[in-house]
């Protein structure tokens, strides 16, 4: 489903909304697993087939903070969504560079045409939060860990 | 844990008091009574209460309304008055779902003309309303269409052959919020809302046939023309994909704007801009572009409502009589004038899950209601009823004119899930009370399980004793179309 290693991965049980939290070993790791949580929300991923491919690059002509970035692109993912009509089960973080004041991350993600008599689809998620939003590299571990907080 | 002290004023409403340690630069005010604040309290919405109270140029207090519960930035039934001229305006007080908000049509049916025919009334509305995840509705706009749709709101529907022209009187705001800028609408947003004109959504939107069950107040419903065993319709709506896009888009100019460092607060959720700046103004011109594509939304779902009755009661709706009793939002900012310390003074009150509820003789509500005051509409659960009540001269007083809007969540949507099985509500609610849901997902109905809200009624009899709006009616579901 994803290239990076998880570690680890629950729901939140925020009282309205829902949230994911995870662990992974590497960054772009994080940046794949977000993306699988999020769909994993909307709908029962494990019936939707990694069958078109499509680039995703983000280029921000200014520094974004990871979080920002990590925002970013989950409502890039969003956007590919509700205007393509397509659900993704498959993601692939490739390039992440904050530096020299731009901002650039490329992947390639991989699902397929929304057919409603196949997926179930739960739960409009309407975006990620900033609220408790959360992402960090432990030093001791080296692993990413944070959380996100959906409005659904 | 934030240490806040609680003063009593009275057995519905509560002080948080002022503490400028907190940053507070007014206290908090919420609208509860003693087990409804207990649960705020171990939720830590009163720690949300307290983050608002800390907007720049926030007037008199940050308020919350009776269905208070954790959101995110605002809690949910947020109210809080910025000053026009040193305030801010903040997008995660408004929310992502811009002009999320409740419409209820009545009819001249009683639940004796549905007797044989409520199934196929359901199951015609049901491949009539587009609805559900990212569904698209019947419409695709170009940009020119859609800058239209902005500007004339309501009025573009109806010259569109959508509606009535009436309805428009009976949506707030005439159905065209002034101050629309679709320059300030970003390319992703458009594409996102191009399609979804006239679509219900997923989550906890929804379109129910109801009856009225109980008339508390005579007067206020003969005027809106409601009695018992009249049948209803009402619709739960927003501003679909546009006005998520468009959230998220200010949100991140907000926190990227120069003036950032000088609003830090406590939630980034909470990112705010002067509304005199460029991004505040932008933000409110793109705002209202997305309030006036939520009520065209609820409009042309209203519309296709009205276009099955006809078929399947071989009436025309004018002779079925289905009127619009009122549309109204519940997340939304707008310019309005109150009273702040004997001044009447220009604000925007920033309502976050919080229903307007102008009292009698208000500008800005039809001229039928003036003696009674604006309907608001307060949706409960799919198993159990909802309410229509009026704004009240104590809430003009009070609360900026506002009270609550909804039931609120008592179970998380994870819990909901996990505990709930959809398939087995489904069949509950028809077996034990009669009720037709029909919906895309049976776990997305789980979560919309009566059991995961509050009991609207109580909600609804706190804001009634609180002064805050007045009970009118209470209307039953018979059958629910969930997206």
């Amino acid at each position: 489903m994803v290239t990076g290693m998880l570690k680890k991965f629950e729901i939140i049980d925020h009282p309205s909304d829902i949230g994911i939290r995870l662990e992974t070993e590497s960054i772009e790791g994080f940046f794949e697993f977000s993306a699988w949580g999020m769909f994993s929300i909307m709908c029962d991923i494990e019936r939707v087939k990694p069958a078109v491919k499509r680039i995703v690059k983000i280029k921000e002509r200014e520094q974004l903070s990871l979080e920002e970035l990590l925002i970013t692109w989950l409502e890039k993912l969003l956007y590919i969504f509700e205007v393509k009509k397509m659900l993704f089960c498959r993601f692939r973080v490739s390039n992440i560079e904050i530096r020299n004041g731009s901002t650039f991350l490329g992947a390639e993600i991989s699902g397929e045409k929304i057919n409603t008599l196949k997926h179930e689809l739960t739960v409009s998620i309407k975006a990620p939060t900033y609220h408790m939003l959360e992402l960090v590299k432990d030093s001791n571990t080296g692993c990413w860990k944070g959380q996100i907080i959906f409005d659904v | 844990m934030v240490d806040y002290k609680v003063r009593k004023v009275n057995d519905f409403k509560w002080e948080i008091l002022k503490d400028q340690k907190l940053g507070m630069r007014v206290p908090g005010i919420i609208y509860a009574d003693s087990e409804l604040l207990a649960h705020a309290e171990e939720e830590k919405t009163i720690e949300q209460v307290i983050n608002v109270a800390n907007l720049p140029g926030i007037l008199r207090a940050s308020y919350a309304m009776p269905d208070i519960h954790y959101g995110y930035g605002f809690p949910i039934g947020g109210v809080a008055a910025l000053d026009i001229n040193d305030g801010v305006i903040s997008p995660g007080g408004v929310g992502f779902d811009i002009s999320c908000g409740v419409r209820v049509l009545r009819t001249n049916l009683e639940t004796s003309d549905l007797k044989d025919k409520l199934e196929e009334l359901m199951y015609s509305l049901y491949g009539s309303v587009p609805k559900g995840v990212g569904s698209k509705g019947k419409i695709k706009l170009s940009k020119a269409e859609m800058d239209k749709l902005f500007t004339r709101g309501v009025n573009w529907a109806i010259k569109n052959g959508y509606g009535w022209e009436e309805d428009k009187y009976f949506t707030e705001e005439n159905g065209c919020m002034d101050g629309a800028n679709p320059d300030c609408v970003s390319r992703q947003a458009f594409d996102r809302g191009n399609d979804q004109v006239g679509s219900l959504g997923s989550g906890n939107h929804f379109l129910e046939i109801q009856k009225v069950s109980q008339i508390y107040d005579s007067k206020a419903a003969n005027l809106m023309g409601l009695y018992e065993d009249q049948i209803t319709i009402m619709i739960h709506s927003g501003s679909r994909g546009l006005g998520h896009q468009i959230c998220g888009d200010y949100l991140k100019t907000m926190q990227r704007a120069p003036f950032a460092d000088k609003f830090k607060l406590p939630d980034r959720q909470l990112a705010c801009a002067p509304l005199n700046s460029s991004e505040g103004k932008r933000y409110f011109g793109a705002m209202v572009c997305a309030v006036n594509y939520a009520m065209v939304n609820r409009h042309c779902l209203a519309h296709w409502v009205r276009v099955v009755l006809e078929s399947i009661f071989k009436k025309s709706a004018k002779n079925l009589d289905m009127g619009l009793i009122y549309d109204v939002s519940h997340n939304i900012a707008k310019i309005e004038t109150h009273d702040v310390g004997g001044n009447s003074v220009r604000v925007c009150v920033h309502r976050k899950g919080a229903t307007r509820a102008f009292g009698p003789q208000s500008p800005g509500i039809p001229e039928k209601y003036r003696q009674i005051g604006q309907p608001v509409i307060i949706p409960g659960d799919m198993g159990r009823y909802s309410y229509i009540m009026v704004g009240t001269e104590q809430a003009m007083r009070e609360s900026f004119g506002s009270t609550c809007h909804g039931a609120g969540r008592v179970l998380s949507r994870a819990k909901a899930k996990k505990e709930i099985s959809g398939s087995r509500l489904k069949q509950e609610l028809f077996e034990k009370k009669g009720i037709i849901v029909l919906a895309q997902s049976l776990s997305g109905l789980a979560e919309e399980a009566p059991q995961a809200y509050k009991d609207v009624s109580k909600v609804v009899d706190i804001a009634h004793n609180a002064g805050l709006s007045k009970k009118v009616a209470k209307l039953e579901p018979l059958g629910v179309i969930k997206g």
